[in-house]
């Protein structure tokens, strides 16, 4: 044990920087969500488990909010990973073309949020967007949609803008995954005459879960923490459709002035997460194997 | 050297450095001797919202340093939504701004609460306003901030369009509808309205003459009157009216505001639901357009007690904090003066509260027109609870998303008496 005492100095500055910037703030948090502080007056009240039991059992956009969050990590979580995976398979060898196109679909991830969501409002907009018109054009009327202006819908237009962002980042962590399979596990599933899809099913897919475990809990995690692009296509309307607990959390802080309320929601949102991160990763590991 | 010689070495270093920056970083300048004395350096910080206005502001502070040469004033500006959350942060700490601006109703009743705000009753400079333009800057009987910026929150209209369907402002609510009506019979849409904004801009007009005193939205947040209460379910009903009429264009909770002023802007509709503030960009984007400003009158027109809505707003404060004051009155006390506000107006193309302003463009001028007329203070700024706000401009949302008028009342009547208890 001795000996590791010298190592100690490296370790510190780490610690230190965990404990000020990530640590203390979590605590804060903590403590700030049984007051009632509005953020900016120095006096607040110490209201126990209030704000935690107003949010549970009587706050509808809370409840709506978080009923927004899962519709939106779903459709996110499935078709973003469905996508990726279907782009990976086609793009997974290292030809020209196949860079070109990788590079191509990853694009969207390096474009700032806010200019995502600058672009699709244009896209989704009822009069002057260009996806109404493109479907007037091709004589589908019938399928025009008041893309964010539609409470039922909108939720679904803001997650298909997050897939076509981030698809592309998610497809190279598939890419990896693939090519770090072995050659000859392929081989001996051709010798032994196994069709397209058992290949898939028995070999790709059970060697690609730890890749999938990755990009399902990263997806799910994005899809939670998906805030300045919701904030900046539909700021959570209309009437809190779009509403996710992130612009939850940032709305009751900064625009109700409730920060001991937000706090608690804050908490809330990572057991919510930490639960869910927890499961997913269950799930997924019970489906990995190993040939040796 | 061994290793833990150096090891030792490392840590001091980091700590010296680390006592280091903890002890800098603070203010060098002295406070306000210094601008006093006409020696030293004073700089202030000036944060806004309004990044449009820098270089208006740019000039205004040029001139500003031509008299005042010690002391700089420094813009801070973020958008309009960050604002909010950046300043509300910034005041807390010791290095807030010294200069700060914020906007009427809630966020000034809840910062003034906090007691951010350095008191200026008494300033000089208040007598260059007219006063009913200052209250929304005031509370407990003290002035804390002074509103610089006047907006009629009522829809701009294109004359042109008027002109060539023959019809002209009405004066009641059936002359509204009529006219809405000759104007859709003309192929032109009446009403350009968004989601993003409009409710919260076309709700203050729409209540103006509906509501049963000019506090009733206070008088909502008390609880002493109800959302499903008549005045306000025939408000909700009339937006309805509108829209089930094919008054505004198709599909308003999909439109944001830039794409609602881009279909005004290329005429593609007679009325734009926003406000006076739009006008300078419409003209920027169509230089042809001819505006005027016109409010729906929601009752028969003998009984309409307001023609439009206004709003004092762009509230100037000094941060109570601040140790420079006096250069922050001094920066303030410029910027009120009739010829430094023309300067700001002209090139900005906003209506300013300060008394005796030049102004030169059309669309100025026919804001002018509007400090003649009988207006109320916005409404949706006279309420303090944020949510209660939220709960009156979701339910205009809700009716224009199909919910019925008494339905979207109960469910804004049911935010607000969870907000309020």
């Amino acid at each position: 044990m001795k000996k590791y005492w010298g190592l100690l100095p490296f370790i510190i500055p780490g610690v230190i920087l965990y404990t000020i910037f990530f640590a203390i703030p979590l605590v804060s948090s903590l403590a700030l969500s049984f007051t009632d502080w509005n953020g900016i007056s120095p006096d607040y009240n110490f209201v126990g488990l209030s704000n935690y039991v107003e949010m549970i059992t009587d706050d509808p956009i809370f409840h709506q909010t978080f009923g927004n969050n899962l519709k939106y990590m779903f459709f996110v979580v499935i078709f973003q990973t469905l996508f990726a995976l279907i782009f990976a398979m086609f793009l997974a060898k290292n030809s020209k073309l196949n860079v070109f196109y990788r590079a191509l679909f990853f694009f969207p991830t390096v474009i700032a949020s806010v200019s995502v969501a600058f672009i699709w409002i244009f896209v989704y907009d009822p009069s002057i967007g260009s996806l109404n018109t493109i479907l007037k054009l091709f004589g589908l009327d019938f399928l025009k949609q008041s893309w964010l202006g539609d409470k039922k819908i909108a939720i679904y237009s803001l997650a298909i803008t997050q897939v076509w962002m981030h698809t592309g980042q998610v497809m190279i962590i598939f890419i990896a995954g693939l090519q770090s399979i072995p050659k000859s596990l392929y081989e001996v599933a051709r010798i032994e005459g196994a069709s397209r899809w058992q290949t898939f099913r028995k070999v790709t897919w059970p060697l690609l879960a730890p890749a999938a475990t990755i990009v399902v809990a990263y997806t799910t995690l994005q899809s939670f923490k998906a805030f300045d692009l919701i904030l900046a296509m539909t700021d959570g309307g209309p009437s809190y459709a779009t509403e996710i607990l992130s612009l939850f959390i940032y709305h009751e802080a900064f625009r109700n002035f409730k920060f001991g309320y937000a706090a608690a929601s804050a908490v809330i949102f990572l057991i919510i997460v930490s639960l869910i991160t927890i499961l997913q990763f269950r799930i997924l590991n019970a489906n990995k194997v190993t040939y040796n | 050297m061994n290793f833990k010689k150096l090891s030792v070495l490392a840590i001091v270093v980091l700590l010296v450095g680390a006592f280091v920056v903890g002890c800098g970083g603070g203010n060098d300048e002295p406070a306000d001797q210094g601008a006093d004395s006409g020696e030293k350096q004073v700089t202030i910080r000036f944060a806004h919202w309004r990044g449009e206005d820098k270089e208006a502001f740019e000039k205004v502070i040029a001139k500003f340093n031509e008299e005042y040469p010690n002391i700089k004033v420094q813009q801070d500006i973020s958008g309009s939504e960050q604002y909010r959350a950046k300043i509300q942060a910034e005041l807390q700490s010791d290095a807030g701004p010294d200069v700060f601006t914020t906007f009427p109703g809630a966020h000034f009743a809840t910062l003034q609460e906090a007691g951010v705000y350095a008191d200026l009753s008494g300033a000089e400079f208040l007598d260059r306003f007219s006063p009913h333009l200052l209250l929304a800057g005031q509370a407990d009987g003290k002035q804390y901030a002074v509103p610089y910026q006047l907006v009629f929150n009522i829809p701009v209209y294109n004359k042109g369009l008027f002109e060539k369907a023959g019809v002209e402002p009405a004066d009641s609510w059936e002359g509204f509808l009529e006219m809405c009506q000759t104007l859709k019979d003309n192929g032109i849409t009446p009403i350009i309205f968004d989601s993003e904004i409009g409710p919260g801009q076309f709700m203050n007009p729409m209540l103006m003459n509906n509501m049963p005193t000019d506090d009733a939205l206070t008088r909502v947040e008390k609880g002493e009157l109800k959302l499903t209460d008549d005045w306000f379910v025939k408000t909700l009903a009339q937006f309805k009216e509108l829209k089930d009429k094919g008054f505004m264009q198709d599909d308003v909770l999909g439109t944001r505001k830039a794409g609602a002023a881009a279909l005004f802007a290329q005429e593609q509709g007679a009325m734009l639901a926003q406000g006076s503030y739009m006008m300078a960009s419409n003209k920027q984007q169509n230089p042809d357009i001819k505006q005027g400003l016109l409010a729906p009158i929601t009752v028969p027109a003998d009984q309409a007690k307001y023609e439009g809505i206004h709003t004092s707003t762009f509230m100037i404060g000094i941060n109570a904090k601040s140790e420079k004051q006096e250069a922050a009155k001094k920066f303030m006390e410029f910027l009120f003066r009739p010829e430094i506000s023309a300067m700001y107006a002209n090139v900005t193309g906003q209506m300013l509260t300060v008394n005796g302003v030049e102004y030169e463009s059309p669309e100025l001028n026919e804001q002018a027109k509007w400090l003649e007329k009988k207006t109320l203070f916005q409404p949706r700024y006279t309420l303090t609870v944020q949510e209660v706000e939220d709960a009156i401009v979701n339910s205009i949302k809700d009716v224009l998303g199909g919910m019925s008028p008494e339905e979207a009342a109960a469910k804004a009547q049911e935010e607000v008496e969870r907000s309020i208890k």
